[in-house]
């Protein structure tokens, strides 16, 4: 029964099947961004209030809510390397502390965007404001200490375990909304009638984009680990046979 | 469920009602970063292979130059 869980944790099958997937996720992807942006840019009615900046939260709600992912995705493959030594996860969690930041800068870039003309202000000490920024802050501290720690076992710990503790910001950040009534809009409920509020031609389009920008977080983690497998497992005689036939 | 086309012209639709700065400012942020983190690890692809196979080469080279 766990025979597939610890074959998932060698590098070389890994290579193997992440290859084969990589351009079916790849076209998945692309067709749906370019369904997703059509739809937001051209046909997604202007909001009553905000005009057409209402577009800019096809971009901002999906980063926003993938970033939230990466740290537990992180604290799992952390906990998977403190428990079992698997080299792939701490491959994974080494590839997507780096990735994280850069979605995390590219919500709250974006989410300033956005509020300097709807709140009329690039910035405010807002509780989701904030605990983002903190998470952002989080991932550079991984990011350093993974790079400050020479030997790579030792490396693999520390930020596994930086991971996990982390994690307690991904709630602060979930319920920063409703536990301080600042700035940060709550989420808002879908409707699923056609003339509500928030009908579907408003949720759609963001259901397609949150799943492009989901397929494009799996497609650039798989590039970078499959980089980082090559690296890693260089000595290994499955790479020596795959350099010989490149 | 699909609303119809929401600008009249190109004009228009580029003016974005006037937040045209916001909107497209977001986009191409979104664009740019998009292809940034496809190509790089393609890149970074191409120079490890490169990298690994002139080590392969050095190690297979090394032994056969001390026999001689």
């Amino acid at each position: 029964m766990w025979q597939w869980f610890f074959k998932l944790g060698s590098p070389k099958w890994f290579y193997e099947l992440s290859g084969k997937w990589l351009p079916w996720l790849v076209a998945a992807m692309s067709l749906l961004l370019v369904i997703g942006i059509t739809w937001a840019l051209l046909f997604v009615p202007p909001d009553y209030q905000q005009g057409n900046t209402i577009r800019i939260m096809y971009i901002h709600v999906p980063f926003a809510s993938i970033s939230l992912a990466f740290f537990p995705l992180m604290a799992v493959a952390g906990t998977i390397t403190l428990v079992w030594r698997m080299k792939l996860a701490d491959m994974v969690a080494k590839t997507a502390a780096p990735l994280g930041a850069w979605f995390t800068a590219l919500a709250l870039i974006s989410g300033s965007i956005w509020g300097s003309d709807i709140w009329g202000t690039w910035w405010i000490w807002d509780g989701r404001l904030t605990s983002m920024l903190l998470q952002f802050f989080l991932l550079v501290g991984v990011i350093s200490l993974r790079s400050a720690l020479e030997d790579t076992d030792a490396a693999a710990k520390a930020c596994a375990v930086l991971s996990i503790v982390g994690c307690i910001n991904v709630f602060v950040i979930k319920y920063s909304v409703d536990w301080w009534n600042t700035l940060h809009q709550p989420s808002s409920p879908i409707g699923m009638a056609g003339d509500s509020a928030n009908g579907p031609e408003i949720w759609v389009p963001l259901v397609i984009m949150i799943v492009a920008v989901y397929l494009f977080f799996a497609v650039s983690l798989i590039l970078s680990t499959r980089n980082e497998i090559l690296q890693r497992e260089r000595r290994s005689k499955w790479v020596q046979e795959l350099l010989a036939s490149a | 469920m699909l609303a119809a086309l929401q600008f009249s012209s190109i004009g228009e639709f580029f003016q974005m009602g006037g937040y045209a700065f916001n909107v497209w400012t977001v986009y191409v942020l979104f664009l740019l970063f998009f292809f940034v983190n496809l190509y790089f690890p393609l890149i970074r692809k191409k120079q490890i292979i490169r990298e690994l196979k002139r080590r392969l080469i050095l190690r297979n080279e090394v032994p056969a130059n001390k026999h001689d």
